[in-house]
């Protein structure tokens, strides 16, 4: 579930018996004969409302929950989690985790984090959770997923829009981590999101589909619904006449939004697990020039407000921001307890949280206009990264750009190459991080790409 | 796993099936029902689930590690014309069901329709998995030696072989669908997979790849065969890798291998086929039922029948019969994929492909099992006409844009063809088509249809559900190769 913080203020009955529950799961495991255990529970409500072409499509509303330990037996492990919370259904799953643990061999660098490493928790207030949550009632959100669909449907050439479903949903949710040899932590957090999918008729037979979304811890962040439905159309409508270009090597954009997904495969390699596996392009480079000197970002978890903002993280180490990559270098891997013992190495996290980039001081308009000939990548299809190697191979659409200027729109298109090669060449960063992901990408240029069509 | 009481608090009733363990009587699902209806639904169905899964898993040389999973939960769902009311709950009580079933009610705003008066579970299901050694009765000191043994084997076939992992999943439970007509549908859902992964060295460079398979069986189906095609298959596709180079960038032909290449439908036109996205007017393939698509010798086929594959159910997530759907034939689209809402839509009948990732979600109509019938070439014939081409074998993922077409499908292992020969393997290769063009494209189909062994997933909407998928060595005669130079 969400990452997020509580403050211990504002914890009601609810999350008291939630830390109950954890309490009681992790004390289960000790008395089953565990050596330690960490219990991790949580709960969530959600509401969603999709909405399509004057209608209501489908609502779903739900409370869910669920438990996972972490059981430490013997010098041995197993990991197991759980929705079925029933008293003796909970004692029985535990009893049999324990004698599954026992038959296993045993591990000598499992254990439960350095206690050292949960103090020092940041102070800092995310504000994390929106008080007005509960105002949101069920005619706002029906009137959400209508003024967004007539949003997209009020642009220029909307004639040949088929088709626009929309969705508006939120959730509240509350996780408590409880370990035996003293953590213990409780978060809530609320997101809401609002979003349009538009299908327009190309003459040549094509429906060819676009999306825009927004969302956001508190309501008041969400951009409206008039302004996501009519990009929705916009970008659906950009989308008519889009044919396959010419084969070549290009300077290639890739807008705020898609980088992640480039972004996201220079990331995954990190992760202490693949460098122990020996199966990251990344081992041994720390230091080491992966990117242009534009290559720069950092690990900030203490981001109020943010989507993967945390001040503890899934195994209770207290959250600090951390380089990743500065000036092109690489400072830092994501390092988890296991992984980091096996390695000898000491643990960041396990998990990025927000990314914060060092933003180029240039729109993406002005990118383009800087770069004169070349692609617009605004959407990803399929596609993978070879985490060992670091090549890479994805299909792409979006648009030409000639002159400085967007020009046709493109598809069925692919880029290819090595994220050791295409890093170098990462010639501009823009200054319009995309807000609605934690990665917080901004538009990229890299120079110099494989591009495959005709 | 869990607990195996039957009733609890609330007098003489009678358990239900499987999930009479946990409470569940007649009168609490009859309860549920006409709550979902009490403001004017159509339709209404209740969805109970219980999936224990476990999973042993070996890194460095032990089998140090072991995950437990358990689902318990039920979903109530209301459907009004082509809208749904969607609760779910992991808590089985009747309030807790009464309170989802409200929730669900509200999407109609009528007077209320009366439940069912009488309940009846289906006694015609087929029994597409036979179990030989259930997964309940398989002790843990059975599964250790054989993923151990499979460690050893790696290491043993290729020196350099340096790091081996294994993971060994076993899942089984029920599912219970009772909808408003009175119908209930119950079904023992196992499932088993297996996954090797090598990374091996060679003169300073790296590469990894792995094998696995799955399906809907018990312990018995690891046979040592498939358990020496496991590692054989694991260390070759890896060791291969070393010898491996990107082919050109381009539209080139492309030859599919079969077995997996299946994917190729799943993006292809299995999706564009699902009936949802039609009856929204949103799929490439809306309003093309009846009309040609492909050569007269290609068949297409959706099946839930094939026994203990991976995508097999004896029954789909609505109760509905699940069978054989020809999505194409001789050439011509000829059936969508329906659920229960698109099959009244389009007043035909259900194709039992409404399914769900698990009780937290409503049906979508999906695939289980796609592939390609044989046709009238030979595998020889068709790389012996491709002057120079792709020939693509194992595969990771595919990706579709229902509406536009574009789809893709990265190639993790294939060779180069060059003048009717395969002359050089190629690697880590991503191909993009469109697809009714690709259809279109498909000149000659093979006579050696295979279904895939493999552990195939498919996403839609946020809901992952098992599949499978096949294909005879098939041609298509110009797709978008993204290779290099």
């Amino acid at each position: 579930m969400g990452s997020a913080e509580a403050k211990g203020a504002v914890a009601d009955a609810g999350s008291r018996s939630l830390l109950e529950v954890t309490r009681r799961a992790a004390d289960l495991a000790l008395k089953k004969g565990a050596r330690e255990a960490a219990a991790g529970a949580y709960r969530a409500r959600h509401v969603e409302v999709a909405w399509r072409d004057g209608q209501v499509e489908k609502v779903t509303e739900a409370t869910t929950r669920g438990l996972g330990l972490d059981l430490y037996v013997d010098g041995r492990y197993t990991s197991v989690s759980t929705s079925d919370l029933r008293p003796e259904a909970l004692e029985r799953f535990v009893e049999d985790a324990i004698v599954l643990a026992r038959t296993l061999a045993p591990d000598p660098h499992r254990s439960l984090p350095d206690p050292a490493l949960y103090r020092g928790q940041s102070k800092v207030d995310l504000d994390l959770e929106d008080p007005t949550h509960g105002a949101l009632d069920a005619s706002e959100r029906r009137r959400q997923a209508e003024a967004l669909e007539a949003a997209a449907r009020a642009v220029p050439g909307a004639g040949a829009i088929l088709s626009v479903t929309t969705s508006v949903s939120d959730s509240l949710g509350e996780g408590v981590l409880v370990a035996t040899n003293g953590f213990e932590g409780s978060r809530r957090s609320t997101d809401f999101w609002i979003g349009a999918e538009v299908t327009v008729k190309d003459p040549d037979g094509r429906r060819p589909e676009e999306y825009a979304s927004s969302g956001a811890r508190h309501r008041a962040d969400v951009e409206s619904p008039e302004e996501v439905g009519r990009r929705a159309g916009e970008r659906a409508l950009s989308r008519i006449g889009s044919r396959k270009g010419e084969s070549g090597v290009l300077t290639v954009a890739v807008d705020a939004r898609a980088a992640g997904r480039m972004v996201g495969s220079l990331f995954g390699p990190l992760a202490a697990a693949s460098l122990q596996q020996r199966r990251s392009f990344l081992e041994g480079k720390l230091g080491v020039a992966i990117g242009s000197p534009l290559l720069d970002v950092s690990d900030d978890p203490l981001v109020p407000r943010g989507l993967g903002s945390r001040r503890y993280d899934g195994e209770g180490l207290a959250a600090r921001p951390f380089p990743v990559f500065e000036g092109g270098a690489l400072r830092s891997y994501y390092v988890d307890t296991y992984y980091g013992r096996k390695l000898g190495m000491a643990p960041t996290t396990g998990r990025a949280s927000n990314l914060a980039w060092r933003l180029g001081d240039r729109s993406p308009a002005e990118l383009l206009a800087a770069m004169g000939e070349g692609i617009l990548v605004t959407g990803f299809l399929g596609g993978n990264s070879n985490g060992t190697t670091g090549d890479f191979s994805l299909g792409v659409r979006g648009f030409r750009v000639r002159g400085g200027q967007l020009a046709e729109p493109i598809g069925e298109m692919n880029v290819s190459g090595n994220h050791l090669e295409l890093w170098k060449r990462l010639a501009a960063v823009g200054n319009d991080p995309y807000r609605y992901s934690a990665m917080r990408t901004p538009t990229l240029v890299f120079e110099g790409v494989q591009v495959a069509g005709t | 796993m869990t607990g195996q009481e039957a009733g609890r608090a609330g007098g003489p009733r009678e358990g239900i099936g499987y999930f009479a363990r946990f409470g569940v009587t007649e009168r609490m699902i009859a309860e549920t029902l006409a709550a979902a209806l009490s403001r004017g639904a159509d339709h209404a169905d209740v969805f109970f689930q219980h999936r224990v899964g476990s999973d042993l898993g070996l890194e460095d040389g032990a089998v140090n590690r072991a995950y437990a999973s358990v689902e318990l939960g039920v979903g109530v769902r209301a459907v009004k014309g082509d809208q749904t009311g969607y609760g779910y709950t992991e808590d089985l009580s009747l309030p807790a069901l009464l309170e989802c079933a409200r929730t669900a009610a509200a999407i109609a705003d009528g007077p209320a329709r009366s439940g069912p008066t009488r309940l009846h579970i289906r006694a015609d299901l087929p029994d597409r998995y036979p179990l030989v050694r259930p997964w309940e009765d398989v002790r843990p000191d059975e599964k250790l030696p054989l993923v151990a043994a499979l460690n050893e084997r790696a290491f043993a076939a290729d020196p350099r072989v340096k790091k081996v992992s294994v993971f060994l999943r076993d899942e089984s439970g029920a599912v219970l669908v009772a909808d408003s007509s009175g119908r209930i549908a119950e079904d023992l859902q196992p499932m088993t997979l297996l996954y090797l992964s090598v990374l091996a060295e060679d003169g300073g460079r790296r590469e990894q790849n792995g094998y696995n398979v799955a399906g809907r069986a018990g312990f018995e189906f690891y046979t040592p065969e498939r358990l020496d095609r496991v590692v054989k298959e694991a260390v070759a596709r890896t060791a291969i890798l070393f010898e491996a180079g990107a082919p050109p960038a381009g539209e080139l032909p492309v030859v599919l291998a079969a077995g997996s290449s299946g994917i190729l439908l799943h993006e292809a036109i299995g999706h564009g086929m699902e009936a949802d996205f039609n009856r929204k007017g949103v799929s490439i393939y809306a309003d093309k039922i009846g009309k040609a698509v492909a050569r007269p010798f290609v068949n297409i086929v959706d099946d839930a029948a094939n026994p203990g594959a991976r995508g097999a159910i004896n029954v789909d997530d609505e109760g509905n019969a699940a069978g054989t759907t020809r999505l194409v034939e001789n050439g011509v689209l000829a059936t969508y994929l329906h659920d229960g809402i698109s099959a009244h839509h389009y007043g035909v009948a259900p194709t039992g492909n409404g399914r769900r990732e698990s009780y937290r979600y409503p049906p979508l109509p999906r695939m289980r099992s796609t592939y390609m019938l044989p046709g009238p070439h030979a595998k020889d014939e068709i790389i012996r006409s491709v002057k120079r081409g792709i020939y693509c074998v194992n595969f990771s993922n595919g990706q579709v844009n229902i509406g536009a077409g574009d789809f893709t499908f990265y190639v993790k292992n294939g060779w180069l063809i060059e003048d009717g020969k395969l002359t050089r393997p190629v690697k880590d290769v991503n191909i993009i088509g469109n697809g009714p063009k690709a259809l279109e494209q498909v000149d000659m189909v093979s006579d050696d249809l295979a279904i895939d062994e493999g552990g195939w997933t498919c996403g839609k909407d946020g809901q992952s559900v098992p599949v499978s998928q096949g294909l005879p060595t098939v041609r298509v005669a110009k797709m978008t190769v993204g290779g290099r130079g």
